[in-house]
């Protein structure tokens, strides 16, 4: 039982560190991407490759999985900049559909659909961290430096200047703001720390498959934040929370048929998706009550 | 001989694509709607008309109409139940698909536990693979996908330009403040383009049933190539999303013929990515950038 809460907390806060991180583009940046679990496999991938060819080290494998997301979210970046809109989410969709086939073609990357396996366990200064708790230590302490630099920055002028930027792009390039760098930090801000995620991940499981950065990741990470509330820093942990549990709740209600559990999932955060558009566009944790952005 | 088989399906699938995404052009066009759960509109027709047919054995007859009514019904209750509301207090765009993303993810879940998940197909008569030339196999349902696309552009084209309910749908797209003004009813017209739209799916959600098979997220996959085949033909042109639409389903298949199938998908949103980075407005569209 212990093993099994431990795994979940783990789960939760790998997931906590994606919604957090796509939530400061969508929620700050009014960037609304469809490709976030891209970066994901990307940091996943990488820190793979790095551990069992490089060096097991954290300090090693984390970074290099950053720069190679960050090098990977220009390509997401260079639609940002030009189109906004119903055009951008059609552009991460598609970058979210290619990644996708190369994930499962690139054999030698990604170890196709069979994926990477025998990761060995990271180091954190030559000690050797392979217990579930002491991953949970780690991701924990992830999440609350991301949170810490994410909060912060939206604090900064940075931030007021990408929160001018969402609310009219005109208005802020008129009063002498660099759109096209402040978008294009913001995106590889956001994608490089959501491979601290995948690369959490991937020594978690020491196993990574394509299968874990589909479509359906980053919808599920999207709902997270949605659900949660968008632009705050509360909402996205508590979306992540939430659909994490969701499963293992539903196994609780005995009525419901135990195959079907992926299923009525799936239908519940839809739901949750439309009827929390309808009557409270916020989110649970809502910014501007009774609506807003 | 290959290459002019993978030709020939290709127009097939793109005229099913080029009909489903004119219906999401028009949807979007006229009412600004960005109508995700298009895809489910189509799921929910090819699994009614399947159940219609191999389920309860009902003539081909009332299968299509069953497919039509539901397509129908399921696009107009989204207007009134779902966009509307959200229309009433914001409606912004990020609002707007969320809703419409949600309800595709319900549909697809839905189908799934009451019809299963895997492929189905139902086989008709017609969906019988004939040796035209040697090495070429057709089916009559090819021929018959690409007349009824045909005969669907010319009737949609003729109601756009000729009826008054048509003629206002345009005139909604262009400027919806003047049509108030005229004393129409931009809420009335907003679903005439819902059923409009959804009624366009039809043929392809038959076609599709009937020849290659369905599952659960097929209307997952018709809502991506839609809103490729809308964005690369230019949003607002049913013209661009048609040929768009054609454009796809032939590439689609040509794909194979030096890649895999795996890559088709891949190939499509290589050409929007591409469209999106260089050519935003599309082939005919206005200009809509930032």
């Amino acid at each position: 039982m212990t093993a099994y809460i431990l795994n979940l907390l783990v789960l939760i806060s790998v997931y906590a560190i994606l919604s957090t991180t796509l939530n400061f583009i969508i929620g700050y940046a009014g960037i609304f991407s469809l490709a976030h679990a891209v970066f994901f496999g990307i940091g996943g991938y990488t820190a793979a490759l790095v551990a069992m060819h490089v060096s097991p080290e954290f300090f090693v494998a984390i970074p290099i999985a950053m720069a190679a997301a960050a090098g990977t979210s220009l390509l997401l970046a260079l639609p940002a900049l030009r189109v906004r809109g119903e055009y951008f989410v059609a552009a991460s969709l598609g970058l979210q559909v290619l990644a996708v086939t190369l994930f499962s073609e690139w054999k030698s990357f990604t170890g196709g659909i069979g994926g990477v396996i025998g990761i060995p366990s990271v180091e954190l200064f030559g000690y050797p961290v392979y217990k579930p708790w002491q991953f949970l230590i780690i991701s924990l302490i992830c999440l609350a430096i991301i949170i810490v630099i994410i909060r912060t920055l939206v604090h900064t002028s940075f931030g007021r200047s990408l929160k001018a930027i969402r609310d009219s792009e005109s208005a802020a390039l008129a009063s002498g703001k660099n759109i096209t760098v402040i978008k294009t930090l913001s995106v590889v801000l956001s994608s490089s720390l959501a491979a601290v995620a995948g690369a959490l991940y991937a020594f978690y499981m020491s196993f990574i498959n394509v299968e874990s950065f589909m479509l359906d990741t980053s919808v599920l990470v999207m709902a997270m934040v949605i659900i949660g509330g968008t632009a705050t820093i509360l909402g996205p942990l508590l979306g992540a929370g939430l659909l994490m549990l969701l499963p293992s709740a539903l196994t609780y209600l005995w009525f419901l048929p135990q195959t079907e559990i992926g299923s009525i999932q799936q239908i519940v955060y839809g739901l949750a998706m439309v009827l929390l558009m309808i009557f409270r566009p916020g989110g649970i944790v809502s910014s501007h009550p009774g609506g807003g952005k | 001989m290959l290459f002019l088989q993978l030709l020939a399906n290709g127009l097939q699938v793109g005229a099913i694509y080029a009909l489903t995404a004119a219906g999401f052009s028009l949807i979007f066009g006229s009412t600004k709607i960005f109508h995700f759960a298009h895809g489910a509109t189509f799921a929910i027709a090819a699994y009614l008309f399947h159940f219609a047919l191999a389920g309860l054995g009902m003539h081909w007859t009332f299968a299509v109409l069953l497919a039509a009514v539901s397509a129908v019904v399921f696009g107009i209750l989204l207007d009134r139940l779902m966009y509307a509301p959200i229309q009433r207090h914001e409606g912004s765009f990020f609002t707007v698909f969320v809703a419409s993303f949600g309800i595709g993810i319900v549909v697809q879940n839905l189908l799934g536990s009451v019809f299963g998940r895997g492929f189905m197909s139902v086989a008709t008569p017609l969906s019988n693979s004939v040796e035209v030339i040697p090495g070429i196999y057709l089916s009559p349902l090819n021929g018959l996908a690409i007349v009824s696309a045909i005969i669907c552009f010319a009737a949609l084209h003729l109601f756009l330009t000729r009826t008054f309910v048509g003629k206002g749908m345009r005139a909604l797209s262009e400027n919806p403040e003047l049509v108030r003004t005229f004393g129409l009813s931009p809420r009335r017209l907003s679903t005439y383009a819902f059923a409009l739209g959804s009624l366009l799916v039809v043929p392809g959600a038959i076609f599709t049933a009937a020849g290659t098979g369905i599952n659960p997220a097929v209307g997952h996959h018709v809502m991506l190539i839609s809103l490729a085949a809308t964005i690369v033909g230019g949003i607002g042109s049913l013209r661009g999303a048609a040929c768009a639409g054609l454009l796809i389903g032939v590439a689609e298949n040509l794909a194979m013929w030096k890649l895999g199938t795996q890559w088709s998908e891949a190939i499509t949103f290589a050409i929007l990515f591409f469209f999106i980075i260089f050519k935003p407005s599309g082939f005919f569209g206005r200009q809509t950038v930032s």
